[in-house]
């Protein structure tokens, strides 16, 4: 069963041309052709029932339109939606209360402007404050709330909704790390009881973790829509290929030192390269002169931005001596333990601590499922059973 | 292994003792297990298909407006209650303010149309006259005042949630429904201090204040949406209600518009309304049944014209306000 469904969905945004100002009267007259702004051209997909969709592409791209044409806050221009089902949008969790009503007050607003009735909130009433934890301040208005509270009640509020489709717009931005932990587990717990969600994230790795399937959105159009790891990785190329510095730059040509390129490549295999296999990057530089006391740095990012590793030619033993000219840093790797997926790469050369050329994304390094891992590293392990006389038949019983 | 074997019926029973019974002892924190009941609606209830298209102008958006209100009804209820608690709070006469502004306006008019000019009331007393006409006027204009900013003052909602955005100005007018309720009491107790009978006509009044609110809703919700796109409503709307109010026998009877203005002076609804209350109230008769059911099918036009216009307006109210 199909639960949502865009067919051939348009979306026109008038840009006014002079500010904020409406029209004015005499605005007709002296009329000039006003700006128009497409953030959808066209866009048809659906989701079936159960199914967790994330909807990635960049600021612009649409993602928030959707969201609004699908909650209902927003008609579209042309096409349309058809929504089978209670639905609940989780958008901002706390954009419905009242500064001067109590916790209680605004549970009761916010959970029927949710669309909840009165009767099923009195009923879940209990577990919702203590979902919240803001205990006793429940009896306070809310204004004297600290924002950490004011979130958590907002979610704990929206938690206890009973949707067919819930829809979620970078609510996992907002919170402490044991907040997004919990959003993410009872989201991950409707996700279970079978319940069609939408997940609107830059969040890629929450996305990766969520969704059976994505949907990348460029300029208002579909440009993708498949696997959440395809869709992520084309996401990432894309944004790299928007990114990525140029290699021969004016203020290049003064830096006594500069990186070229860098190429990974798998020795011996024509699969790529492959978590837990080996692999060569080789790091090209020139320089136009000599440049003591060097580090290299290839630096290896996370699709969250986080560092994930880095090769460096840094060691206790001092630095390296680059003469003029130029000249292949090669690092082996001989087994890479990184799970597959696509990377971001930052080259570096430093000269006593300090940057001689600094090339941020620049490149990406893919790789490919190889060894069974999960998470993110493969730990290189051998196993046996120390307990057992038979170990090989156990062996085989427990796998 | 046998302890990870053990661990996994540990699991296996556990989870089917959360399905079976329903006893969420084990983690108070969680909201009450979603599955069970989850699972059963999916499969008895067919569930209700929303097909969303661009906006038009059609008066059958009227009906499925009013079946989404209907769902929403407790929204409506809720906003409205903290309307009222809202207002009041942190305010050190509360509830009181109800009754203050009524009475203060009444003082007042008292003083000018008593002292410095002099207006036929038919034997009536002044105070009792001027507040049976202040009573229904205060509740129509108050709910337009209000609603008309009702939009446009949290935007941050309209962008960010949906719900039959007309709640937030009808909630607005039951909020002044209830102040109205509370001016009554005081209607009641000044017609009983001037010695006015209260009869069986006063019944009257119940049909022309629902009438009245039909046009105060029809009204406010015209307004409150044109106020999203043409802030200009609301900076007319406090002149423009202060014009109508001398136009409307309110501070006067309409037995002192000469007889040849009276016809105009009937072609605004308000002005037969507020008098058929006032004639049903504080002199004990019949009202002018011909000019009330001619208010009522009013109404029953403008109503459901202004409540499709405010649904045709409400598909884009998020992208201009």
């Amino acid at each position: 069963m199909i639960d949502l469904q865009f067919s051939h969905v348009s979306k026109k945004y008038r840009l006014p041309t002079d500010g904020d100002r409406p029209k004015r009267w005499y605005s007709r007259a002296l009329r000039r052709k006003s700006g128009q702004m497409w953030a959808l051209k066209n866009v048809s997909f659906s989701v079936n029932e159960g199914e967790a969709l994330g909807i990635v592409g960049h600021n612009g791209a649409g993602k928030t339109t959707i969201m609004k044409l699908i909650s209902g806050i927003t008609t579209p221009t042309s096409g349309e939606i058809s929504i089978r089902g209670r639905l609940a949008a989780l958008v901002e969790v706390s954009s419905g209360f009242h500064p001067e009503l109590t916790g209680i007050e605004n549970i009761y607003l916010h959970g029927a402007m949710l669309g909840m009735r009165r009767s099923e909130i009195r009923k879940k009433i209990e577990s919702i404050i203590e979902f919240s934890g803001v205990g006793r301040y429940i009896e306070v208005p809310v204004k004297r709330y600290s924002s950490g509270m004011y979130v958590r009640l907002g979610f704990a509020i929206a938690a206890h909704l009973d949707p067919d489709i819930l829809l979620l717009d970078e609510v996992l931005a907002v919170g402490d790390a044991a907040f997004q932990a919990k959003c993410l587990e009872r989201i991950g717990e409707l996700r279970k009881s079978g319940r069609t969600i939408v997940f609107i994230s830059h969040d890629l790795a929450a996305v990766y973790r969520l969704c059976d399937r994505a949907i990348l959105l460029s300029h208002g159009a579909v440009l993708s829509d498949g696997a959440p790891r395809q869709v992520i990785d084309e996401y990432q190329q894309m944004t790299f290929a928007g990114q990525g510095d140029s290699a021969d730059d004016e203020t290049d040509s003064n830096k006594p030192a500069r990186c070229t390129g860098i190429d990974f490549s798998a020795p011996e295999s024509a699969l790529g390269i492959r978590t837990g296999y080996p692999m060569v990057a080789r790091l090209s530089y020139t320089a136009s002169q000599p440049v003591p006391d060097a580090v290299f740095r290839v630096s290896i990012y996370w699709p969250s931005g986080y560092l994930c590793s880095q090769l460096t030619t840094e060691s206790t033993k001092g630095g390296y001596q680059i003469e003029p000219g130029s000249g292949v840093i090669e690092f082996q790797c001989p087994d890479l333990p990184v799970v597959a997926g696509l990377y971001r790469v930052d080259l570096a050369i430093e000269s006593k601590g300090l940057e001689v050329d600094f090339r941020q994304r620049c490149a990406t390094l893919r790789v490919e499922p190889g060894k069974i891992a999960y998470g993110d590293f493969l730990i290189e392990n051998t196993w046996k059973n120390t307990e057992s006389r038979d170990a090989i038949r156990e062996n085989s019983v427990s796998g | 292994m046998p302890l990870a074997n053990g661990d996994k019926d540990v699991a296996t029973i556990q989870t089917r003792a959360a399905v079976t019974a329903d006893s969420p002892t084990s983690e108070p924190v969680e909201p009450p297990s979603l599955d069970q009941p989850y699972v059963a609606a999916s499969q008895d209830m067919p569930r209700p298909v929303k097909i969303i298209r661009p906006p038009s102008f059609s008066i059958r958006t009227v009906f499925t407006g009013l079946r989404t209100l209907v769902q929403y009804s407790d929204l409506l209820y809720t906003l409205s209650m903290f309307r009222l608690s809202v207002r009041y709070k942190q305010s050190a006469l509360g509830w009181t303010w109800a009754a203050l502004q009524p009475i203060a306006l009444m003082g007042i008019y008292t003083m000018i149309f008593t002292r410095v000019a002099h207006v036929s009331t038919s034997g009536v007393p002044y105070p009792v006259f001027v507040f049976s006409g202040l009573l229904p006027w205060i509740f129509f204009s108050s709910t337009i005042s209000n609603a008309v900013h009702g939009l446009v003052m949290y935007p941050n909602l309209l962008t960010k949630m949906y719900f039959p955005r007309e709640i937030i100005p009808l909630s607005y007018m039951v909020a002044s429904l209830t102040d109205f309720c509370i001016a009554s009491v005081i209607m009641a107790g000044l017609m009983l201090h001037y010695n006015v009978p209260l009869t069986w006509h006063a019944l009257y009044a119940v049909p022309i204040v629902v009438v009245l609110a039909g046009f105060a809703a029809a009204i406010a919700l015209f307004f409150s949406a044109l106020q999203v796109r043409f802030r200009d409503v609301g900076l007319a709307m406090p002149f423009l209600l202060q014009v109508w109010m001398f136009t409307v026998p309110v501070v006067y009877s309409l037995q002192s518009v000469p007889l040849k203005y009276r016809g105009l002076y009937l072609l605004d609804p308000i002005s037969g309304l507020i008098e058929g209350f006032r004639v049903s109230v504080i002199n004990g008769a019949t009202p002018d049944l011909g000019s009330i059911a001619l208010c009522s099918l009013l109404v029953l036009l403008s109503a459901p014209l202004a409540y499709a216009y405010f649904k045709s307006s409400e598909a884009t109210m998020a992208d201009v306000i």
